[in-house]
């Protein structure tokens, strides 16, 4: 690991910025007890930590319940459709470098209708950060298995069970090149806001996986508050012991999982030629 | 006695070089001062399948498909009667063939054109030195063509030079011997063949697709979301180094959705942004369509069109999106639908595509076609280019909060850039209230789509809604490709006394209504000539009242292109 990687790029700002600073002051849509309080709440305080002001951060979503939060929020954004968040954060962030640029939305969003996109971006290493809200149910549509939920998971459109081995998406982002991968919960606003400011100033593509319990259709994901525990280890570079471990675990340890040192997209380069230049290619002699 | 312009076929199985052959007597005519046209005549394969290059040359500018061949030249025999229907020869025609490739295949022979067997190939060459060699009698071919039209030695030496530029030099020396062999042997040949001497000017030689990208980078283009699919990648592999060189970014997405989401995402941030596809491609794009228009952001999408639906043809032409184009998407969904008018107008219309998305804040479709876009030209370069038009970023003070959809006079409402402190706002895909918060009240939702049709209804494009030409009382209202073959077409008529008058829209939608009724005022027959089967343009202009029910509609699906003749039978 290069000293460049394991120190921000930028000193600690002076900070100026309060979380209350990045709230819209938007009644949320989501249900009461739901865990993307915890996470927008964390977002709000990674981001007064991080110091740069509400209008140089652009939160992009998809569509669900997580991807209402960029209304939420008093920064700029984007609400799109399903599954597309992350497109339309890289074209945003390859273009303006100068924005702080975090996608966000569920595992429903991520995982499957946007589960193509995921491993591209992963593999582009644009950098960005890029936050999964995970209660392993399709909320907005009120109860269906999405790509995260256990397969014996009673619902109406699947009784008895899915009958499908869970996505893993953290060993697919380690995988597909992630920069850096981690785990939170919803339920520790803290531990999660500072897992969110160490992603924002790492390098290249950051995922964080977070634990977001759905009460309405998942109430038993309330006992998730009782099964997370700080992981016993953090693996730099190795993606293949990184794999093993996020493999291996039961789903329940926390924080960074995985570090890479993958360099980033480089930004445009400045222009070389004009567009009379160009135009000159096709010129035949007079 | 000399001719004003010759059409030449160069075919063979794919690998032959017929592409290579058509450049070079295209890009040596051109040099000479020639005007020209390259189209290419390709099956599915990769390699192996079926290829031609089909070349006009020609004193004066050419816009259409020829109706016949003069000359055929058979690089070799292999595939070329899979598609002998498409190359029209009749008994006029001749048809020039090396003996050792084997006898005229019937479907070609038909014809009835005049044989003129011409050893291109060592005639004591084995089978197996054949295979190897026949690859390389192309550029006999198109030195021995390029003789006979009275080009010059040099002028076809660094055509040749140029078309493989990017090869090794031993290559190029094998080409150069192999054209200079073509110029020997057409001393042997008597046809008429021979043009008149052109007319030099300053021109350039640019193909439809590169049109579009130059085009488009003059309108300020610095970001390109795509993905790869025919017959739009050609287009797109020329624009990518001469975007990052420009400053810009070319992104190959994962998928259209990828690509189509990410120029959305980047024309958002500020950057003029455009994604470049055909049909199948298209239709995958079509959620994020309507997301630009309901959140109101630029873009611009060109589809070059090849034969549908679903797969359909790749490689080849028709005229069948339109109304992919103008309807697709779910809800009341309305944007900006243009066509370029000819090659050269690619250029202008992908230039003013980007100034109307930008200054409306909503996507622009430009329908191009294959016949379009994969068609190599000589044109005359315009100055005239159309009026920048901006985004408007702001003009107001800072309100809290800010109104980004704010209802009122103007339905095109401040845009800021992100970036800007005081006017953060969420472009949202969802019924939103004025300040793009999402709202599921009858009123939010009537008022918003009030807005966004009223900046489509509003927008006025003055004189770039199209063209005419002509003083006839019957019309031949036609887009895109289709619009070469109808000005021969009525070239042709009014040499034989009969007017008629082309129109050619350059907006499909929103109809330009005034402009259209202007171009139409007097007009005792309109006849809406377009590449598919479903009538779709003609059933637009209907379902908008912009033309009579009275009006005829020619309409046939591709991939064969409109021919000057089949439109002239039709109108007299």
């Amino acid at each position: 690991m290069t000293d460049t990687l394991t120190q921000s790029t930028t000193a600690e700002p002076h900070c100026v910025y309060a979380a209350k600073d990045f709230s819209s002051g938007a009644h949320p849509v989501w249900c009461p007890g739901c865990g993307d309080y915890g996470v927008l709440a964390s977002l709000e305080r990674a981001l007064a930590k991080h110091g740069r002001p509400p209008h140089e951060v652009v939160m992009v979503s998809g569509i669900g319940c997580s991807s209402r939060l960029p209304g939420y929020m008093s920064t700029y954004g984007f609400h799109g459709v399903h599954g597309r968040g992350l497109a339309v954060g890289t074209g945003l962030k390859l273009t303006r470098p100068d924005l702080e640029v975090i996608v966000v939305g569920g595992d429903g969003d991520g995982y499957s209708i946007g589960g193509n996109h995921f491993i591209h971006a992963c593999r582009r290493n644009v950098d960005m950060l890029y936050v999964v809200m995970d209660n392993r149910v399709y909320g907005m549509t009120k109860g269906q298995p999405s790509p995260t939920t256990e397969p014996d998971w009673d619902s109406e459109i699947a009784p008895g069970g899915i009958g499908l081995r869970p996505f893993n998406p953290l060993a697919v982002a380690i995988a597909s090149g992630a920069n850096y991968v981690a785990r939170g919960f919803s339920g520790d606003p803290n531990g999660l806001a500072d897992l969110i400011v160490d992603a924002i100033r790492w390098p290249g593509f950051a995922f964080i996986e977070v634990l977001s319990p759905c009460v309405t259709f998942r109430p038993e994901q309330m006992h998730w508050k009782k099964m997370v525990r700080p992981s016993s280890l953090s693996i730099e570079q190795d993606r293949a012991a990184a794999t093993a471990l996020v493999l291996g675990d039961d789903g329940f340890s926390l924080g960074v999982l995985y570090r890479g040192d993958r360099a980033p997209v480089a930004p445009p380069i400045k222009p070389q030629i004009s567009v009379a230049d160009v135009e000159r290619e096709f010129a035949l002699r007079a | 006695m000399a001719r004003t312009s010759i059409a030449v076929v160069f075919a063979g199985s794919g690998g032959s070089g017929a592409m290579s052959a058509g450049a070079v007597l295209l890009r040596a005519a051109a040099h000479a001062g020639y005007y020209g046209l390259m189209t290419q005549l390709f099956g599915a394969q990769v390699r192996g399948g079926e290829s031609a290059s089909l070349v006009q040359v020609s004193i004066d500018p050419i816009e259409s498909q020829p109706d016949r061949y003069d000359l055929f030249v058979a690089l070799d025999w292999e595939k070329v009667e899979q598609f002998a229907a498409e190359i029209p020869l009749d008994e006029a025609s001749v048809i020039i063939a090396d003996p050792q490739a084997g006898t005229v295949p019937a479907g070609i022979a038909k014809s009835k054109g005049r044989v003129v067997p011409v050893s291109m190939s060592d005639p004591a060459a084995t089978k197996l030195e054949r295979g190897v060699q026949g690859r390389r009698v192309n550029m006999f071919a198109a030195g021995l063509v390029g003789a006979l039209v009275g080009l010059n030695p040099s002028d076809l030496q660094a055509a040749a030079e140029a078309v493989f530029s990017d090869k090794g030099a031993d290559i190029i020396a094998a080409n150069a011997k192999g054209a200079a062999a073509g110029i020997a042997a057409a001393a042997t040949l008597t046809l008429n063949a021979r043009l008149d001497p052109p007319k030099p000017a300053a021109r350039w030689l640019i193909s439809g697709n590169q049109a579009i990208a130059l085009g488009a980078l003059r309108g300020g283009v610095r970001f390109v979301g795509c993905y790869p699919i025919t017959p739009a990648t050609d287009l797109v592999e020329w624009l990518a180094p001469h975007l990052t060189a420009l400053g810009g970014r070319l992104v190959l997405g994962e998928d259209e959705l990828a690509s189509v989401n990410m120029t959305l995402g980047a024309a958002y941030g500020g950057t003029p942004a455009m994604t470049v596809t055909a049909g199948p491609g298209f239709s995958l794009m079509v959620e994020t369509l309507g997301l630009a228009v309901a959140a109101e952001v630029p873009f611009v999408l060109v589809d070059v069109m090849r034969a549908g639906p679903s797969t359909g043809i790749a490689s080849k032409t028709e005229q069948s999106d339109v109304n992919l184009a103008i309807y697709g998407a779910h809800g009341d969904a309305p944007r900006v639908v243009m066509a370029p008018i000819s090659v050269a107008d690619c250029i202008t219309t992908a230039e003013y595509a980007v100034y109307v998305a930008e200054s409306l804040q909503t996507p622009v479709i430009v329908l191009s076609d294959q016949a379009l876009g994969q068609a190599t030209t000589v044109i005359d370069p315009s100055d005239k280019r159309p009026p920048p038009l901006k985004r408007r970023l702001n003009g107001v003070a800072p309100a809290t909060p800010f109104k980004r959809y704010a209802i009122g006079t103007d339905p095109v409402t401040p845009m800021p850039l992100p970036g800007t402190p005081g006017f953060e706002w969420v472009a949202e895909g969802l019924t939103h209230n004025e300040a793009g918060l999402p709202a599921s009240g009858a009123g939010a939702h009537v008022a918003q789509i009030n807005k966004r049709a009223k900046k489509i209804a509003r927008f006025d494009p003055g004189p770039y809604w199209g063209e005419t030409w002509g003083e006839g009382d019957t019309v031949v209202l036609a887009f895109g490709s289709t619009i070469g073959p109808a000005r021969e077409a009525a070239r042709r008529l009014a040499a034989s006394g009969h007017q008629v008058r082309i129109v050619a829209l350059r907006v499909l939608s929103p109809v330009p209504m005034e402009a259209l009724a202007r171009a139409l005022s007097g007009a005792r027959r309109i006849i809406v000539v377009e590449q598919n089967h479903g009538a779709q343009l003609y059933h637009h202009l209907i379902g908008q009242k912009a033309i009579p029910p009275s009006a005829e509609s020619v309409a046939r699906p591709g991939p064969l292109p409109f021919r000057p003749s089949e439109i002239a039978s039709y109108v007299v």
